[in-house]
């Protein structure tokens, strides 16, 4: 059970994790 | 007979099942419909699929092109209204199945829309196809997981909620990039990105089709109860989907969430064009679709932190600080604009989308609040049409005031500010139906027949 958990939060987290960090990149040209 | 697997039987969990496993399979959903948020970077390789480096003459225009996201967030609506009492029968699994054939067909049909240069089954395709696959599928897990959580209702349904808000944060770099992968001299990558992304929606959306479970019944939370106190704005009764959209109580939420989502995603959509054009200069393009990204992080973290703490605040007052800090800081912007203060307009604007976005979140357990658990996913469904409506008159509003206002000799830099104000006075509209808000009437609480009597 605990290793199905850690998968499943893992497959979303993993392309969000992406996505967020994608778009701070993009955010911090708004400082520069 | 056996249940088949997509069948409510099958996904009733057995007893010890973790809870937590339920969010991330609403999450999976969430975040491929999301999606749609990102669609406007179809938008420019769209009116070159002809050209493929530039616009050609027989190329579609952008104004058609826009067309398709306005489309689907209608049909999101709509699809949700007519489809809760449906995904509440059938149970999530089903639910979530066919928004994943709808979302991804779209997707397919959408393409051969291209690769034929047909609008209309770009329209048919990502509009109404794809537009049916949102409305499901926003819907699907929401009953669920209030089911699963009933001691923190606002939090389970801001994490899938949240999905929504960051589906964006996934596909706006991930169209960039696959339409760079797919770029040749005889195709500009769109036509190729939307058959791969349809296949990889299908297979993420999959993910929370083959995991979600509903509780048995009896499930409670080990060691919850719930509350034996009486609290006002808590209904311990059920209201049923017929009766409850008749109830004031229905339209005044509708109310809430239209006016709170007109204010949001009129601004939201010209977020980019806004910031350049009140700080001339001074923000550069680049700058400016950063700021629309930063806009994108505090409406899905939005949706997460304000459901969650509406739990402890309750749904009313959280609403009633959307709506007065939200006047408050509409009415700021203006002033902010004229003294240059770029910083705090960047951060009075991210508080303002936090709080869309949270409007949004919240939306399901106030429903929960007033009506009960029993039909709340269809009555949900209904609600949402709050969101079509103001899909089409936020953008109208903000768009049309800022065109009238330039026609009129007005400064690019102020030609903003009567739309800002009006937004307070749309905020402010949504503040007195969320005061008028009181417990549903008894006499509408839904009585299960006993024995001999009719329901």
């Amino acid at each position: 059970m605990k290793l199905r958990l850690l998968l499943l939060w893992l497959a979303v987290g993993v392309p969000l994790a992406w996505g967020i960090a994608k778009t701070v990149q993009n955010a911090l040209k708004l400082f520069h | 007979m056996a249940p088949g697997f997509f069948d409510r039987e099958s996904t009733v969990a057995p007893p010890g099942y973790d809870r937590f496993l339920v969010p991330p399979a609403a999450l999976a959903v969430h975040l491929a419909i999301g999606q749609a948020y990102a669609f406007s970077t179809f938008n420019l390789p769209l009116t070159k699929v002809l050209g493929i480096t530039h616009a050609a003459a027989d190329d579609w225009k952008l104004a058609e092109v826009g067309w398709t996201f306005s489309i689907a967030i209608v049909l999101l609506g709509l699809s949700a209204a007519v489809f809760g009492r449906w995904v509440e029968r059938v149970g999530p699994r089903k639910a979530m199945f066919t928004a994943a054939l709808c979302f991804s067909g779209g997707f397919m049909i959408a393409a051969l829309g291209i690769h034929y240069h047909q609008i209309f089954l770009l329209y048919l395709g990502y509009g109404v196809l794809g537009g049916c696959g949102l409305g499901i599928g926003y819907i699907a897990p929401v009953s669920t997981l209030i089911k699963w959580f009933p001691d923190r209702p606002g939090m389970a349904t801001g994490m899938a909620i949240m999905g929504f808000g960051g589906g964006a944060l996934i596909a706006a770099p991930l169209s960039l990039r696959l339409m760079e992968h797919f770029r040749s001299t005889v195709s500009n990558g769109v036509l190729e990105t939307f058959v791969t992304m349809g296949v990889m929606y299908f297979m993420f959306m999959m993910i929370g089709v083959i995991a979600v479970r509903v509780p048995a019944d009896d499930w409670r939370p080990a060691g919850w109860t719930a509350t034996e106190k009486p609290q006002q704005m808590v209904t311990r009764a059920n209201v049923s989907v017929d009766v409850a959209w008749r109830t004031p109580q229905f339209w005044l939420l509708w109310g809430v969430l239209c006016m709170n989502v007109t204010a949001g995603i009129g601004v939201l959509g010209t977020a980019s064009p806004m910031i350049q054009e009140i700080f001339p200069g001074r923000v550069t393009p680049e700058a400016a679709a950063g700021f629309v990204g930063l806009l994108s992080l505090f409406n899905m973290a939005g949706r997460f932190i304000w459901a969650a703490a509406s739990d402890h605040l309750g749904r009313r007052t959280t609403y009633m600080i959307f709506f007065l800090f939200g006047i408050v800081l509409y009415s700021l912007l203006p002033s902010l604009g004229h003294l240059g203060s770029t910083g705090w307009f960047v951060a009075a604007f991210a508080v303002i989308i936090s709080m869309y976005g949270g409007g949004f979140a919240t939306i399901p357990a106030y429903l929960r609040d007033m009506f009960g658990p029993m039909n709340v996913g269809a009555i949900h469904g209904r609600l949402l049409t709050a969101w079509a409506v103001a899909g089409v008159l936020g953008p109208q509003l903000v768009n049309y005031i800022r065109q009238f206002q330039m026609e009129r000799g007005i400064p690019r830099a102020q030609a903003y500010s009567v739309t800002l104000y009006l937004m307070c006075g749309i905020l402010l509209v949504g503040f007195l139906c969320n005061l008028a808000m009181r417990p549903v009437e008894e006499r509408h609480h839904f009585k299960p027949a006993g024995p001999g009597k009719s329901a």
